[in-house]
Formats: C-alpha cells, structure tokens, sequence
C-alpha cells in the first residue's frame, strides 16, 4: 500500500483548511444537497465531502457512508490533494497503491474512487470524492459533471464563509451599539467643509431634545450651546485637531440644558477623511455626559482646598508615610507645615522620605526607626516623642502618631500627625525637675515627720474626709493598708474622756481659726497614747469644704515626764503654800488688833512680814501659771462675755487697793461697747487688767489717777490702763515683756512686783488670740493695753 | 438660819489653830476641829456639823475619800461642804466641786473674812435646790 505523502505547501494548505471554519461542524443541507445531486447523476454507491486535515480525512458531507472520518494514511483523497486534477482509480484491486488498502480490503470495500480536489485560498483543502464498490471508470462527460459539481462546492465553501464574516460583522454593530446605549454616549458626524451635521437620538438627550426638536442641524447647534466660557478653549482644541496637531479631538466643556442649566460633557472625535486637497473631510465623535462626575470632581478638589485651609491652621503636619519592604519610603501627602518641622517641602519627600530622616537627631534615630519597624510588624498605632535639628545647632522635641495600614503591594502606609512639643516639652522637663526636688523635699519632710513622730493631717470637717500622713498610722498604732481614715474613724479612736475637748477644740478653730488640743487616743491593742495636734482652719467664705490642715505628735512619752513635773509642783505648791496658809493667817489674825492689840512698833513689823507674805504667795501663783502656758497645760475657759459688767468688776477689786495708795480709779467706755462681746477666759483676763491695775497703782504718784478704759478699734476691743508715774525708762523698753524684769532692779522691793506679772499677760494674751502693748514716755506716765477680737 | 456649827478637817495643827481664832474668836462660830479623815468620821456621831470645811490633801484618807466616807453617815448625806487647798489649778478646783463641794476656798486664805466667807457660802446653799435644810 503506498501512503499518501504531505505536500511542500502542507503548513499553508492545513492554514487555508482552518480558515475554512469547516473542520468538526455540523452538516448542511447546502453541502449534503449537492452531493446527493452528484450521487444521483453520477451513480456512484458513496459521495463525500472529505476535508484532509493533518492527520484525517474529516467529511463535511457524505452520502452512503456512516463514518466521519478515516486516517489520512489510508486515505484515497491524500492522494487527489496532490494533483490537480481528477484522481481516479478505476479497480483498486488491480491497483498497487491501493490493493491491500484495509478500506479495499474491509468495508466499504472500494474498487472504484474519484477525487476532485476542492480549492480554497489557492490550496487544496480536500476534495469531493466518489466511491463504489465495482471497478468502474468515468466517461469525460461524468468528469465534467463531477469537475462542476466540485466547483459549485467551493463557491459554497466562499458563501458560506463569507456568510459568516457578514454575521459577525452585524453581530458587532450590534455589540457597539449596545455599548453606546448602554454607556449612554451621544454620536456624531460632522462635514467639514459643507457643516452638515448628523447626531443620535441620545446626543439630543443629553441636552434634553429630541432629534427633531434641535432640526436643522448644523454646527451651529453645537455652538450655541457651548458656555461661553468654554468656547475659545473648546475652539482652540478643535483647531489644533483639524491642522493635525492632537491625533484626536479631546474637550471637555459645558453646554446648555434645554432646561437653561449646564451640563458637563466630554467630546472625543477624529478626521476619518480628507478631500483630494488634503483638507479634512469628515470627523466622526462622541459625547457624553460628565456632569457628575465633574461634580465629583469639584468636591474633591473643595475637599482638598478645606483640607489645606484645615492643615494650614494646624500647628504640625498632617502626613501620610509610607515604607516599602525593599527600604524605600516617602510621603505621599504632608501638609505645607512639614517645612517648619522637617525643614524640606512637600514635594522634596514626596517619593523620597530621605531628606526628612537626615535631619533627626542621631540619639533619636535608632528608636525612631524601631518605633517603625514595630508598627510595621504589628500595625499598632505609632507614638513616639524625638528630636530633630533646627537652625542654629539646636534641636527641636517633636511628638508623633500616626495610625499604620498595610497596602496591597506590602508597603505600609501611615496616616498621621506631627507637632513641635518644644516649649511643652521644655516646660514637663521643668516640671519634671520641680517634681524631683519636691520628692526631695517631702522625703526630707517624711524623714523629719518620722524622726520627730510628727504626721500630717488634711481634713473637710464638712464633707467628713480625712488624709493622714504615715507616720500617723504608727500613731495610732494601725497599718496603712487595713485603714482608709475618715474623720468619724478619727473621733471613734479618741479616749471617751477627752471626745469633748477635741469637739471644743474644732469648734473654737471655726472661730479663730486655730485648733489646738491634746488629748489621748486608744491604740487598737487598747494602749492609751497622748498626742497633740495643731491645726490651722481658713474661714468658711474662702474654704467652703472647711479644709482644716494640721500636725500630730505622738507626746506621750512627753506627758509622761510632764505628769513626773506636773506631780511635783503640784507637791511644792502645795508644800509651800500650806505654811504659808499658816503664816498669813497668824499675821491676819495679829495685824486684826481682834485679838491682842500689839505696841506700834511691833504692828509696823507686822505690816512688812503681810506684805512679803502676800508677795510670797503671788510669786508662787505667777510661776505656776508660766509653768503651766508654757508647757500648753493651761486650760481657757473661753466665753462670749459682755465686756462692761467686766471692766467694773475690775475697778470695784482694785478701790481698796487704791484708796490704801490714795489713788483715783476712773472707768471710761465708748458707749457701743454695750453691745459688743469678746470672746474670752474671763478669769485671765482679769488676771491681765489686775496685773495693768496694780502696776498703774504702783507707779502713781500721791494723789494720782488711773484710768481704765475701752475703745473699738476695727474688729477690736482695746482695753487700757493709763498712769500719770514716771513712764518706763527707754533702757527697759525692749525687755518690759520678758520674765524677771523689773525697770530698777530695787523697784521689786520697794514696789512689791515679782518680774513675772508682764511676761505672764502677754502669754495669756497671746493665748486668747490678742496683742498686747504700751505707750509711754519717761517721765509722763504709760498706758497699757489689749486688744482682743470682739465676738460675732 | 445662820451659819453656827462647823466641822473642820485638816492635817496641819498651825492652820487648825489660826481656822479655829478666825471662826471662834473672830466670828463667834462654834468649831469642832479634826486632824484628819479618820478622826472626823468618828467625831460626826457626837456633833451634828451645818456645814464641813474640809482639807483636799491630807495623809491616808484625803479630802475626797473624807467626803465619800462622810456621806454614808446618814445625818451627814446633805451637809454642804466646803473644800480648802493649796493646789488651785481650775481642773482641781472643778474635780471637787463635781464630786459635791458647794465652794473651795484657796490656801492662802484670809483669815479675816473666813467667817463671812463661809456664811455667804451658807445662804448661798440654802437658797439652792441641793439643800434639805428647812427652817
């Protein structure tokens, strides 16, 4: 059997085959018409399409054969593709080429075939074959029949295709128009040199006509729509175009709705043609409507210049940075503000971050650029405080943040803020220092408070709270952490006993704004401690919580010694007063005349030993109450007292001592004072004006006067003694108030003072929230007084 | 009704005497004197005192345990008594006076006015609602 061979052009033979679009389609009756017509006038058993592909013989139409394709190698047509004329073989048995053909052999069990080959494009596609299964052998006439036939199949074959070129052809007008319905794009055709203009229904639309509403329609009708503002640039773009400068007409501009507002509109078109002169013909285009987005446009674009009018009132810089995997970085955005702080401008760092990061200080570099490496790794929010230099070698504190967030090509991207924190930063270093030397200062406070046992308090006696210090919880003997103090805490571990005075005590601060008292605790474990607390109270007007601020001293070891001291004068007190008892009653008794009546002489005896007696005892009184004030043992009695039936008293004590000095008293009071009250220890303060009474009376001469008197002075009552002695010599001034001192040193002796009487008035004084004073002149007399705060 | 009978009670025999010129002899008062706490609770079951003048400091039974004592004598429970002492501090004086004094008088005291003292104190008593005293 011989083998069909492949043809020197088979590549372009197998291309023009494909081109064909034949291969694997269905059948049709334009094909199977033909070759059943051939097969009636040619009576042959079978007649076929055959199209030789690479490897097959694929029949396009058959008739009297079921298969639909054999291999090429056996096949008879790879033969007739040859050739260019009719392949014939009259007894394929007879025939070496073919004998033992397995379709000789086997069915269809040729022994006749003849191929007409079928030409598309200049190549042998395949052929239309005839085949019977009796040796046979065409007339001339039956070749010519079967030679037309073959032709009538290849112009099938070009009908067809060309057919199908017409069908996609329509079916992609149809596409494009599609496409400009569904785009919503308006048309046009323009002549160029005669202005006749053709446009689509939804160029008309687009403006809000229809078609026949904008008739007739030239150029013009563009034109006048066109905002007159757009016109001159819109001509110019069309100019360049039409002189072939822009390969295409590109504009967009605005042109009035039928409804009389503008739309925004995009045209886009090109000269397709030109006259034989070369000058352009027609230009084809389309246009659409851009308004909204136009609009978008505009608000973007307003939205960018708020940003910037926004960024512009902003102290630091608002930024985008973004850093890629390969090292690279930049900032794509930052405000104009980025020059005061990183010295370079917006575009200098747009793609290239470099210049910004020279500029920050080489202590700071290094954790700068972790602070991003771990944002980057984690996306966690970015905060840290650096430095960057700025003129003239110094450096600026700036405080970043800014919130990371990964793009799709692995970079990251930050959005954030930037602010020089100079001055600020100057001022928490300021305030850092102060807080250190204030740590200082309140560690050497607590170190004094503790080695002193003295805590600090800080209560609201109206809202009831209180701060201790520590070392008042080791006072109370309670631990820091079990105790949250309050001031009903404080009153619940007072000694039930001393519960009174520490009440008086706050409320007498309420007044004078000082509260002062010891008084005893009960420690947990039951231990009785004694402690003394100070503290100072501003007036409610200007402390409306009643915020009082004080000090607590553990003193019981204090008290302890004290009471020792305390026992023993009481003990000398008494030890001496009881034979002076004894002393003074014996000479009272004798110097009576009641019950013996003694010589002159021994009377004027009895006088002196009175006297020193008397001066004996006040001696012992006086240096029991300095005792006493300066140990803070002495109790006041303060009360709200009517000042007149005061002073009265104090003159009716003083008239024998007077009368016995052949002194006046005289008593002169402002007459407001009826109604004014002080607030005093009415005991001490007779004490003082018995001190100010006796000295008067003491230094005035024969005959003298001793006025005592009361005056307001602003919130004030002075009280006064004045004399008409000697005065107070000047050398004696500066001591007057100070214990043991007397103007002459023989004046105690002849006068009978004991040194301590001034001293003790001015502690009583003190006591009593007063000053004490003097005026005098040596040789015109002294005025003693006191001024106390009247009573509201 | 004036003051007559007296119970003083006082360790020291110098201030005895002259309490005794002072009430006696200047005052015409009549005086039982005692030397001690003991001493006046044995005497106050003989005499009948309208008033005790009593000293705060005194070897074993002091003035207060005195009083305390001195009140469980039935004819004794609402005698008023007048304390003496050296020790004149105001918390001392207010201890007395709160465990029943009707007055205390200081040492040194004048020996001339005592009487006047005590009989003003007297009246004042008798005048309050504490006494039980009725003409």
């Amino acid at each position: 059997m011989q083998t069909p061979t492949f043809p020197s052009n088979e590549p372009s033979r197998l291309n023009a085959l494909q081109q064909t679009g034949l291969l694997d389609t269905q059948p049709e009756q334009r094909f199977d018409r033909l070759t059943h017509l051939a097969q009636l006038c040619l009576g042959t058993d079978i007649v076929l399409v055959s199209l030789v592909d690479g490897d097959r013989q694929w029949f396009k139409s058959k008739q009297g054969l079921d298969v639909c394709e054999t291999g090429r190698d056996i096949s008879f047509c790879g033969h007739t593709i040859l050739g260019e004329g009719i392949f014939e073989v009259a007894d394929a048995q007879l025939d070496n080429r073919f004998a033992d053909n397995p379709l000789v052999l086997n069915a269809p069990f040729i022994r006749f075939y003849a191929g007409v080959p079928l030409v598309s494009n200049g190549e042998n596609i395949g052929t239309l074959c005839f085949i019977d299964s009796k040796p046979r052998q065409f007339t001339d006439k039956e070749r010519q029949i079967a030679t037309e036939i073959g032709k009538t199949i290849e112009q099938e074959i070009q009908d067809r295709l060309q057919e199908h070129a017409h069908e996609q052809l329509a079916a992609r007008e149809e596409m494009y128009r599609s496409v400009l319905e569904g785009t919503r794009i308006g048309t046009w055709q323009w002549n160029i040199q005669t202005g006749e203009t053709v446009l689509n229904e939804r160029w008309a639309e687009i403006m809000g006509y229809t078609l026949a509403e904008l008739e007739p329609i030239t150029i013009d009708t563009w034109l006048s729509m066109l905002h007159p503002d757009d016109l001159a640039d819109s001509d110019a773009k069309l100019e360049d175009h039409l002189k072939g400068k822009t390969p295409f007409f590109n504009d967009k501009c605005r042109m009035k709705h039928k409804q009389g507002h503008y739309v925004w509109v995009h045209d886009q078109g090109k000269v397709i043609s030109y006259t034989a002169d070369g000058q352009p013909l027609m230009m084809f285009g389309t246009h659409a409507d851009i308004t909204q987005q136009k609009l978008s446009e505009i608000a973007l674009q307003q939205s960018r210049d708020q940003l910037y009018k926004l960024t512009q009132q902003l102290p630091g810089v608002v930024y985008q940075y973004q850093s890629w995997p390969d090292g690279r970085s930049a900032f794509p955005y930052a405000s104009t503000a980025i020059k005061d702080i990183y010295g370079v401008t917006p575009e200098e760092v747009r793609t290239d971050a470099t210049n910004a990061f020279e500029k920050i200080h080489p202590d700071d570099l290094g954790l700068l650029v972790s602070s991003i490496q771990r944002s980057i790794e984690d996306l966690s929010l970015w905060e840290i405080e650096y430095r960057v230099s700025s003129d003239n070698n110094a450096f600026k504190w700036l405080s970043g943040s800014a919130t990371p967030e990964r793009m799709e090509d692995g970079s990251t991207l930050w959005h954030g803020y930037i602010q020089d924190i100079t001055e600020t930063k100057k001022h928490y270093l300021q305030l850092e220092e102060l807080n250190q030397q204030l740590n200082v200062a309140q560690q050497s406070l607590d170190l004094a408070s503790e080695q002193a046992q003295i805590g600090y308090w800080q209560a609201s006696l109206k809202l009831g709270t209180l701060w201790w210090s520590p070392i008042i919880y080791q006072i109370f003997g309670l631990d820091e952490q079990d105790i949250d103090p309050s001031i009903s805490f404080f009153k619940s571990a007072l000694h039930p006993d001393d519960i009174d005075i520490v009440e008086k005590s706050e409320q007498q601060a309420r007044i004078t704004g000082i509260h002062n008292v010891i008084h005893r605790i009960i420690r947990p474990n039951g231990e009785v401690r004694w402690v003394h607390e100070l503290g100072q109270l501003v007036s409610e007007d200007q402390n409306p919580d009643l915020v009082m601020i004080g000090s607590v001293q553990d003193i019981t070891d204090r008290m302890k010694l004290q009471k020792v001291k305390d026992d023993f004068i009481s003990t000398v007190s008494h030890e001496l007063r009881t034979p002076l008892t004894s002393i003074n009653g014996a000479l009272n008794l004798l110097q009576s005349g009641k019950i013996i009546t003694l010589p002159e002489k021994a009377q004027k005896l009895m006088d002196i030993a009175s006297s020193n007696c008397m001066q004996l005892s006040r001696l012992i009184n006086d240096l029991l109450d300095i005792d006493k004030l300066a140990a803070g043992k002495m109790q006041f009695e303060m009360k709200k007292l009517n000042i007149v039936p005061l002073l009265q008293r104090a003159i009716d004590d003083h008239q024998p001592y007077a009368q016995q000095h052949n002194i006046t008293l005289a008593l002169q009071m402002d007459e407001q004072l009826h109604q004014s009250a002080l607030y005093v220890d009415e005991h001490r303060l007779l004490q003082i004006l018995t001190n100010f009474l006796s000295n008067a009376v003491k230094f005035s001469p024969k005959e003298g006067c001793v006025t005592l008197s009361a005056t307001v002075i602003d919130n004030d009552i002075e009280i006064a003694v004045q004399d008409h002695g000697s005065g107070i010599p000047d050398d004696f001034k500066s001591r007057i108030f100070e214990k043991f001192s007397q103007a002459d040193a023989s004046s105690s002796k002849a006068k009978g003072g004991t040194g301590l009487g001034l001293a003790l008035c001015k502690e009583l004084t003190a006591a009593m929230q007063g000053n004490i004073g003097y005026e005098s002149e040596f040789g015109s007399g002294a005025r003693f007084y006191v001024r106390l705060p009247i009573a509201k | 009704m004036q003051l007559d009978k007296i119970l003083h009670v006082e360790d020291d025999e110098s201030i005895r005497v002259i309490v005794k010129m002072a009430l006696v002899d200047l005052s015409g008062l009549t005086l039982v004197s005692c030397d001690g706490g003991q001493d006046a609770l044995t005497k106050v079951d003989t005499f009948t005192p309208e008033l005790i003048l009593l000293d705060a400091m005194m070897p074993g039974m002091d003035g207060l345990q005195t009083l305390i004592e001195l009140r469980k004598k039935p004819h004794c429970q609402h005698t008023p008594i007048v304390f003496m002492t050296a020790r004149i501090q105001q918390a001392e004086k207010q201890q007395y006076l709160d465990a029943g004094a009707v007055a205390v008088i200081e040492k040194p005291f004048d020996a001339m006015s005592l009487g006047d003292r005590l009989e003003t104190i007297y009246q004042a008593y008798l005048a309050s609602p504490d006494s039980d005293v009725t003409e």
